[in-house]
């Protein structure tokens, strides 16, 4: 970098280059230095909420351990309680499978349809997208309490479904209605994802329908042949994102748990009749409310292997469809 | 870089196992002469009363400062077992907890979490079997570790609505339980939609805190554990003729009608309010404890009601006069800052005469030593004294401490109310499936 | 768009038609969206009698309630909580992500490529998987019941924030650090002078990102926090307000939700530019 400066020819060829050499190296040594100083914070955090909290749940999820003394080695008994005797875990793991099932297709085809209609507007497309999105911009906790309020027995969801003498279901009181009333939660958040599939909606080329049209194909084969094709990775990355965050679903549950048993006395995780524990909430009341810390660890780790297998779905597919997207005839 | 992370990874997993211990804390009792010259200081207590008993309860507990002009106390209210654990673990706690579920004192026995009491006992030479009647220990002490004191004690009796029976033709309360069951099916009474107006007996399991497979398995001497301390649901046959007595009477009026009734009267959370099903006269006949009483009289409710004592199962009529019984007990949480300042106030508040005295006045609990339970004018009061005769009854009991704290009493709950919702064919097979699962927590610890 | 051939009128009655049928079925969607924020806040200006009879419409307007909801809680607290959450954790993971970003985009040293893909995997970690030792550490340090566990970690790098920034740092000229570099400008200098004025809109995005997730967040501030009322943020203390009133109280709860949604939908229309910014930094188009 300062060989500009160097006048040739005045010390010999070899001394020089193994001068450069080292000055190189050192320099080299110096960036590397400030490199590590810039990765600093990161590498403290990464070990310290990271590597080490990782192994230590390894290691808790084969111990009995509350905190209050000193974990004791189990062995195995964590992982064979919860498959074999925690009946509550399999609940939880009903549950989830049952809110990712129904929710995630639900919000995928919602999501896809209002994109449909929003691309089929001209005039006040920015404002109905705004529209539709405003509610995921409602805090989780905040939405959650705000349909708790709607869906209550006496609430205006039901005054309506009264006004046309349809059933009133007692939603969050009743465990065969409560993950249907989050599934009207989670449909009114749609926003993200249809904000998603608006864009992919918006990326199909004009001549693709164009084409189809002269082929003489309806709407219907339009959508069945060209956008379901067009817009299929964006549908997959949804799914398996939706998979992803159906197996951490917590907040909402909770929050309408916690504040729909009103008994203020009992347990409020899973209320009613843990038709709402989740694997997540499963998770929590074991390890922060009864505190078996290792349990919770060795839950923990099954959620970890779970996801990490939807993740690599995730980007092995992901490299299937960012290839085929390159190369479209 | 791989061959460092393998040794990043390898020093973490021995920071791991080394670093996981809790400092213990247990020597010998840390006392100090109460007398003696004091820096002021603060006391948290947590607890779970709201409203107008956590003023009664603070009143009392701020009392200390005539003892011990130095010390201050600030009460927290609205803590209920869970908050208190967590804070335990988490290494929060408060100087003094005050729990309402006895269920968990073998729990916090067992794991450490309130400190033994034994220590200070017996420096202050406390000899408990005077102090206390035997029942109280049955709560408050796991494996000669007593980790608790009681600070009041409570019975659950039925109370009944005297207007609404005798409009019905009822002069006398029902004293087995297909008495209760007939005369809440006449009382019943419904609006022109269908809907229930006045519910004679509310038999939904989680609806108010007398609504629990406790206190009505109490009624036909259920047992939870057998002698060998093995879950008996399955094997007491009483359990299920419990629960198929308490779905006729669901079916009878209807499931879902229950439920909205329940859900429209603003669910299980206006137990605690002047909007309660019972004080509003839209419930007959109920079992609550003698609390009730004195909620009755702060929110101005007009109900003309009387108390006896709860009904038995048609085949167990030798236990009429009995009933489940609890308690409130005291506990100084592992990890409090001043133990021996805590002792002082604990001693206080579970011993002290005149202390127990406005306390039992105030929250209108059956008083818990020996000394206050001789000298209360409670007993002047005929509903108050059904819950006194409730508590001195030999036969009245509280469900087998367990060190899973109340997780068998939940699980059996949501048993429960899956039957009585109808979604338990086999009730037998359910049952044995909760035993083996009840077992299996019990192994987890 | 411009085409200029004439539009038969049988076609032009059509495309009205088609029109009209568009915009019907985005306003009865539009309306459905809509519809529980109109109920929400007219239950929030009802009285509580009101909120829990039949009717629809606040008579009269109890506008106190949003007054109330401080005296009645400890509302301002909550909120302050809140705001520091979200104010300190957004410093937090930009002061820390800035320079790791920087670092591994912008130099070359050995270990780069692999730092990248940690970052990378915990960017997929579930928080679940380390919350129990998380726990236990911050028990240790006697942390629990303050709002230390939920910031000091994200002065440590967080790996949204940082992967974010690398995407956006690798799209700077590098001639431009080069320039700086012949100046006799050291790495901190090129870093503060250079990059960072050029990648201010990416800053703003994670910032923007970080304090709507941390005034957004329940798991954690619940997980650690929620022993300590003094130390509950508003997403903890909303939930609490039904067990702290020993009964529902719908217009103090709406009004409690609607206060603490105001400041996300006011940040959403001040920075929407910002916000499609970051979406599309992240590599998923939006």
């Amino acid at each position: 970098m300062a060989t500009v400066a160097e006048r040739p020819g005045a010390v010999p060829e070899q001394v020089r280059l193994a001068e450069r050499r080292r000055r190189r190296r050192r320099s080299a040594l110096r960036r590397q230095g400030i490199a590590l100083l810039f990765m600093s914070p990161w590498i403290i955090g990464f070990s310290a909420f990271y590597v080490y909290p990782m192994a230590a749940s390894l290691y808790f999820s084969f111990t009995r351990y509350d905190i209050l003394s000193d974990p004791v080695w189990v062995g195995l008994s964590n992982y064979q309680f919860m498959f074999t005797g925690d009946g509550l875990f399999w609940q939880s793991v009903r549950n989830t499978l049952w809110i990712i099932a129904f929710l995630v297709p639900l919000q995928v085809a919602f999501g896809i349809g209002s994109a449909i209609v929003l691309t089929r507007v001209k005039r006040g497309l920015s404002l109905y997208r705004t529209i539709f999105f405003l509610p995921t911009m409602v805090p989780l906790v905040a939405a959650a309490l705000g349909w708790l309020f709607l869906l209550n027995p006496a609430g205006p969801i039901n005054r309506f479904l009264h006004l046309f003498h349809l059933p009133e279901p007692l939603w969050f009181y009743d465990p065969h209605w409560t993950k249907p009333g989050l599934l009207l939660l989670g449909l009114w958040m749609v926003g993200q994802t249809m904000i998603l599939f608006l864009a992919a909606l918006l990326d199909v080329p004009s001549h693709l329908y164009e084409a189809a049209e002269i082929e003489g194909a309806g709407p219907w084969q339009r959508f069945r042949h060209v956008t379901l094709p067009m817009i299929s990775p964006v549908i997959f990355f949804s799914v398996v994102i939706g998979v992803i965050n159906g197996f951490k679903y917590f907040t909402e549950a909770f929050v309408i748990s916690q504040s729909g048993d009103q008994t203020g006395l009992d347990n409020p995780i899973g209320y009613p009749q843990d038709s709402l524990r989740f694997f997540t909430s499963h998770l929590y009341q074991q390890g922060f409310e009864a505190f078996h810390m290792g349990y919770a660890a060795a839950l923990s780790w099954i959620l970890f292997v779970v996801i990490m297998a939807c993740t690599l779905v995730l980007i092995r597919g992901s490299r299937r469809w960012v290839h085929y997207q390159g190369g479209f005839r | 870089m791989r061959r460092r992370l393998i040794a990043l990874v390898a020093v973490a997993l021995l920071a791991a196992a080394c670093t996981a211990g809790g400092g213990d804390t247990s020597g010998p009792a840390a006392t100090i002469d109460p007398n003696a010259n004091h820096e002021p200081m603060t006391l948290t207590v947590w607890s779970n009363f709201s409203a107008r008993e956590l003023k009664v309860t603070t009143g009392v507990l701020e009392s200390i400062k005539q003892k011990y002009p130095w010390m201050t106390v600030k009460h927290v209210g609205g803590k209920d077992d869970a908050a208190i654990q967590r804070s335990i673990n988490g290494g929060t706690p408060p100087d003094m907890a005050i729990s309402f579920t006895p269920s968990f004192a073998a729990r916090y026995c067992q794991t450490g979490a309130f400190q033994d009491l034994n220590k200070y006992l017996q420096a202050d030479k406390i000899d408990k079997a005077s102090v206390w009647p035997a029942g109280m220990f049955t709560y408050t002490q796991h494996n000669n570790v007593q980790c608790a004191l009681p600070m009041l004690t409570d019975a659950y009796g039925l109370y009944y609505n005297v207007d609404l029976l005798g409009k019905k033709g009822f002069s006398q309360p029902p004293k087995t339980l297909s008495e209760l069951a007939d005369m809440a099916k006449k009382l019943t009474e419904y609006n022109a939609d269908g809907s229930i107006k006045v519910a004679g007996f509310m038999p939904i399991l989680g609806f108010y805190s007398g609504n629990t497979v406790n206190t009505y398995g109490h009624a036909y001497g259920a047992q939870w554990y057998d002698n060998a301390g093995k879950p008996s649901l399955s094997t007491d046959p009483n359990w299920a003729k419990m629960l198929q007595w308490q779905k006729s009477l669901v079916d009878a009026i209807g499931y879902d009608k229950l439920q909205k009734f329940a859900a429209k009267m603003g669910g299980g959370d206006s137990e605690w309010s002047a909007s309660h099903g019972f004080e509003t006269g839209k419930i007959a006949m109920m079992l609550d404890g003698e609390w009730r009483t004195a909620f009755i009289a702060a929110d101005k409710s007009k109900v003309n009601y009387a108390t006896a004592f709860p009904p038995t199962a048609d085949d167990h009529t030798d236990l009429y006069g009995s009933g489940q019984v609890g308690g409130t007990i005291l506990g100084i949480p592992k990890g409090a800052k001043h133990p021996a300042e805590s002792w002082l106030l604990l001693k206080y508040m579970a011993t002290d005469v005149g202390a127990l005295t406005t306390l039992a006045r105030g929250l209108r609990n059956v008083p818990s030593t020996n000394e206050t339970l001789e000298k209360t004018d409670l007993a002047a009061d005929p509903k108050f004294k059904t819950f006194i005769d409730l508590v001195k009854n030999p036969k009245s009991s509280y469900k087998p401490l367990v060190p899973i704290g109340d997780v068998d009493e939940q699980m059996f709950g949501t048993l429960g109310q899956k039957w009585q919702a109808g979604q338990v064919p086999d009730l037998q097979a359910a049952l044995r499936q909760l035993d083996s699962q009840i077992a299996k927590q019990l192994q987890l610890g | 768009m411009t085409r200029r051939r004439p539009v038969p009128p049988a076609i032009r009655r059509r495309r009205l038609l088609l029109s009209v049928a568009n915009h019907s079925v985005a306003i009865a969607l539009s309306i459905a969206f809509l519809v529980p924020f109109v109920f929400i806040l007219a239950t929030s200006l009802m009285t509580n009698e009101q909120a829990l009879s039949q009717s629809l419409w606040p008579h009269p307007f109890r506008w106190s309630n949003f007054h109330d909801v401080f005296t009645a809680f400890p509302f301002l607290r909550y909120t302050l909580n809140s705001f520091t959450y979200a104010v300190l954790a957004t410093v937090g993971v930009v002061l820390s992500g800035v320079p790791v970003a920087y670092a591994l985009s912008r130099m070359r040293w050995r270990g780069r490529q692999a730092a990248f893909v940690l970052v990378l995997s915990t960017l997929m970690l579930p928080p679940q998987v380390t919350i129990v030792p998380l726990y236990v550490i911050f028990v240790r340090l006697h942390w629990i019941g303050t709002l230390k566990p939920l910031i000091i970690p994200l002065f440590f790098g967080d790996a949204f924030t940082i992967f974010l920034l690398r995407q956006f740092f690798m799209t700077i000229p590098q001639e431009l650090s080069d320039a700086a570099r012949v100046d006799g400008a050291s790495e901190l200098q090129i870093l503060l002078r250079v990059i960072v004025p050029l990648a201010k809109p990416a800053i703003a995005a994670v910032a923007l990102f970080q304090f709507l997730y941390s005034w957004n967040d329940f798991f954690n501030p619940l997980l650690y926090a929620g022993n300590n009322p003094d130390s509950w943020t508003l997403a903890v203390a909303l939930t609490q307000l039904t067990t702290l009133s020993r009964g529902v109280l719908w217009n103090l709860q709406m009004a409690g939700a609607l206060l603490f949604t105001l400041p996300v939908i006011i940040l959403f229309f001040f920075a929407q530019k910002v916000f499609v910014q970051g979406v599309t930094l992240t590599g998923v188009k939006g």
